[in-house]
């Protein structure tokens, strides 16, 4: 371990770019892990399939179709959107009206079903092999004696104004308040008129069209496999906790926080570090602070 | 005018109803509640009018329109609205939102939802003071206040009230009771569940009586008024 090596700006540079793009896969993610579980009370363990399906949605529609980067997401977008609504009206919404106090475990362990089923099915359909793309725009930007290529700042300004959206969405609009109502109660909410059910398959919808864009916009880092999901999954879930459960703005600080950590700790300590640092952090903030790091009083989406 | 429940059967599973063949009628402009032990139906019979829970059998009228097993959106539209048990303000919304969210069956025609967030901050000054806090924050009186407020928003005909004074401290019990005073004043047809039989019956005009989830008695509140330790006794 050199720390002097921190003291050179282009070495910091590059390492803040770096925890920034991995950061960007870790903000989405959360962001939709965070929405799914603080409105429907779902914890989605599925919610890497869902990242991996935007990865092959992605790869089929730029590789073998050749249509442009944008439509590539806007499919995965679009894809992920319908098959989230599907997952919750035909298997978690049945599930729900039979459910009980159990509800926790019944709905995570249909979706730890759902995973094995999507990646098997994937081996399957498209078989074990990665397909990535090389780059999605050629080029690269330098500044500060570092070079940041096109593809980068693409999955950040992507993210950034994504995430972004779903908070304004969420925050301004009649269909985004219904949704954060539901959230916090559902009985008055349906008192009101909405349609407790169809918040339920949109917001699912919307939760697994962002983990959809995020396989999409990481294709050139993470290429399209059956297993690819599993580890944004697992990260996802740490920064949903550092963020705090149902907490959007603090999935989107904790994604970039725990990709910029992560970026550091690869650079100074040995690879497997990396992880054992982000476990390390995830107990200490459920010890110390269980509510989250930047948890407000009360705050719900 | 009227709501009028003929017969209604209803229950949480189909082997076990609640409710068995429950007959009541209800006039605009009053106040009719029901009474009765615990666990004899009386929230049941609100929710399974409001469509919370599906009818096995009987019918439910309201205004001379049949509105049997509607879903609560559909019930709001023909002008039925439900306060419904406990808390129910949205805590980490505003006061306005929370309005807002009473306007949601209404929400495409922005006029109506205008006019309506007037006309509530007009009756009710201390919710347009506190428009932009929290809903969570406010007293358990004025988040009360809300609730009732938020379910005049669209304009309803008919208000199904389930428990408004419960949990809430005397002095605050009275200033819900003069705020139902001022809906019936009002027009409202006003169908009221409340533990509080004391402060039930002196704004009702109607009473009726239910048991183990069937009508027993009913009548003019007056006659009520002066038998009601008999019937409590009854019940014991």
């Amino acid at each position: 371990m050199d720390f002097s090596l921190l003291l050179d700006p282009s070495i910091l540079l590059e390492l803040l770019a770096q925890g920034l793009v991995r950061g960007s896969m870790y903000a989405l993610m959360a962001v939709g892990l965070s929405l799914i579980f603080g409105i429907l009370n779902v914890v989605n363990f599925a919610h890497g399939e869902l990242f991996m399906i935007g990865a092959y949605v992605m790869y089929f529609v730029v590789a073998s179709l050749g249509f442009p980067i944008l439509a590539g997401i806007a499919a995965a977008a679009v894809v992920l959107f319908v098959v989230g609504m599907l997952i919750e009206r035909v298997l978690i919404d049945p599930l729900r009206r039979r459910s009980g106090r159990g509800w926790l475990l019944d709905a995570f362990v249909l979706t730890i079903g759902l995973t094995v089923v999507f990646q098997n099915l994937a081996t399957e359909l498209v078989g074990s092999r990665r397909q990535g793309l090389v780059e999605m725009i050629p080029g690269s930007l330098d500044i500060m004696g570092i070079s940041l290529s096109y593809d980068r700042l693409v999955i950040l300004a992507a993210t950034l104004v994504v995430g972004a959206g779903v908070w304004l969405f969420v925050r301004y609009t009649p269909l985004g308040k219904a949704i954060r109502a539901t959230g916090q109660d559902a009985e008055a909410a349906r008192a009101l008129g909405i349609s407790v059910r169809q918040i339920y398959m949109i917001t699912f919808g919307i939760g697994a069209s962002l983990a959809g864009i995020s396989g999409a916009l990481l294709i050139t880092i993470f290429p399209a496999y059956p297993t690819v999901g599993m580890l944004p999954a697992m990260k996802s879930f740490a920064v949903v906790v550092l963020g705090g459960l149902g907490n959007l703005p603090g999935a989107i600080v904790g994604g970039f926080l725990l990709g910029i950590i992560e970026a550091f700790a690869v650079f100074f300590l040995a690879a497997g570090w990396q992880h054992v640092l982000t476990a390390a952090l995830v107990v200490l903030v459920l010890v110390i602070r269980p509510q989250g790091l930047f948890a407000v009083q009360g705050a719900r989406p | 005018m009227s709501l009028t429940i003929s017969g209604l059967t209803a229950g949480y599973t189909r082997e076990v109803p609640i409710l068995s063949g429950v007959n009541l009628r209800a006039e605009e402009g009053m106040v009719t509640t029901i009474i009765g032990p615990n666990g004899a139906g009386k929230s049941t019979l609100l929710r399974a009018v409001f469509g919370y829970l599906k009818p096995a059998s009987g019918t439910v009228e309201h205004f001379g329109r049949t509105v049997t097993g509607l879903e609560p959106e559909q019930m709001l539209t023909e002008g039925v609205a439900y306060l419904i048990q406990g808390r129910s303000v949205f805590p980490s919304m505003t006061v306005a939102e929370n309005l807002e969210l009473g306007c949601w069956t209404i929400r495409r025609d922005r006029r109506r939802v205008l006019d309506a967030l007037a006309r509530a901050y007009e009756q009710y000054p201390r919710m347009a003071e506190k428009r932009n806090a929290r809903a969570g924050s406010l007293s358990g009186g004025e988040q009360r206040m809300l609730e009732i407020a938020r379910i005049t928003m669209t304009n309803p005909r008919t208000l199904l009230l389930d428990e408004p004074s419960v949990g809430l401290m005397p002095s605050l019990v009275e200033e819900v009771y003069q705020q139902i005073g001022a809906l019936k004043k009002a027009g409202y047809l006003i169908l009221l569940v409340d533990q509080n039989i004391r402060k039930a019956l002196q704004i009702a005009d109607y009473v009726y009586v239910l048991k183990m989830g069937a009508n027993s008695h009913h009548g003019p509140a007056a006659e009520f008024k002066h038998r009601l330790a008999d019937i409590i006794k009854e019940w014991i």
